[in-house]
């Protein structure tokens, strides 16, 4: 009888080794967090805007932080010649900022370019 | 099987399940190089990693200061604008069109920059002294992108563009007595 007791009373492996377990687990978890984690910042595009990362660091001086001095333009109110006028002048103004910059133009990844010669295509 | 067991081995298996997500695939397009053309892309190696690296990084902040610009036109002008005169009795179909158009590049130039900068960083991860061939073929796979990204920009442009002379065009129709609204500013 003392001996079936004694058997009963016996700690599973987990009770013997709960903590142990406990951080095991909290590790795993919290690796598969940070890859999820890390997906979501790089198919976000969030990844793609973050000039803290190591390699934009030698550009990260140059981006555009001050955002604000384009105000939002008032979506209610009388729309007059004049207001259209106004307007007018500081669309072109803006847009005018981003038509002159022909971004990603030219052919920098072409392989003269880059002193690697132009292959024989296998199709 | 036991809990403790168990857990560990679904979390694993969880694990496992999901990581052909975390790889970056590297799309090298099937080409045949010359010995002399594999030669020369090693010998380079150092020299085109540096230019691709600057390129890499300028691009980057085009994308932050480009893309900032345009949102702002979209966001700040565009569509409060637009939304000021559809209050009105004045037509805004071209306008509106225009403004759906913009909306709609601005997306697909976040997206088609967003292939091109991870395209172009597998390409800086494939060593070019070990792999020249795979090295060329996602160098060429990111010169792709990187002009869809600029037919991007080419669009947008036309967009803002198009914008400017449909404002023309409002200015000139303008008739006072379709201005009526109830708002007041």
């Amino acid at each position: 009888m003392d001996e079936v007791e004694e058997v009963k009373k016996k700690p599973s492996y987990m009770s013997e080794h709960k903590f142990l377990l406990l951080i095991a687990y909290s590790i795993i978890v919290s690796l598969i967090l940070v890859g999820i984690s890390l997906e979501i910042y790089n198919e976000s595009g969030a990844a793609q805007l973050d000039l803290s990362r190591p390699g934009y660091r030698s550009v990260q001086s140059k981006a555009i932080t001050n955002d604000n001095e384009l105000q939002t333009y008032p979506s209610t109110g009388t729309v007059t010649l004049s207001t259209v006028q106004q307007f007018e002048a500081i669309y072109n103004k803006e847009s005018q900022q981003v038509t002159n910059i022909d971004a990603y133009g030219g052919d920098p990844l072409n392989p003269d370019a880059l002193e690697i010669s132009t292959p024989t295509t296998d199709q | 099987m036991k809990l403790h067991i168990r857990i560990p081995v679904i979390i694993i298996a969880f694990a496992i399940a999901l990581s052909p997500l975390f790889v970056l695939q590297v799309n090298a397009q099937e080409a045949t190089l010359s010995d002399d053309q594999l030669a020369a892309i090693r010998s380079n190696c150092s020299s085109t990693t540096n230019t691709l690296n600057q390129l890499h990084s300028n691009d980057a902040l085009l994308r932050v200061n480009q893309g900032q610009l345009y949102e702002s036109i979209l966001t700040k002008l565009i569509q409060p604008f637009d939304e000021r005169v559809s209050h009105t009795s004045f037509s805004t179909s071209d306008l509106k069109s225009i403004e759906t158009n913009y909306g709609q590049a601005l997306n697909s130039f976040r997206t088609d920059y967003q292939t091109y900068e991870q395209q172009l960083s597998s390409a800086l991860n494939v060593n070019c002294s070990k792999q020249p061939q795979q090295f060329y073929g996602s160098i060429d796979q990111a010169r792709t992108d990187r002009n869809i990204v600029h037919a991007d920009i080419v669009q947008l442009n036309a967009d803002a563009t198009d914008y400017q002379a449909a404002l023309k065009a409002f200015e000139q129709n303008y008739d006072p007595t379709a201005a009526s609204t109830g708002d007041t500013n």
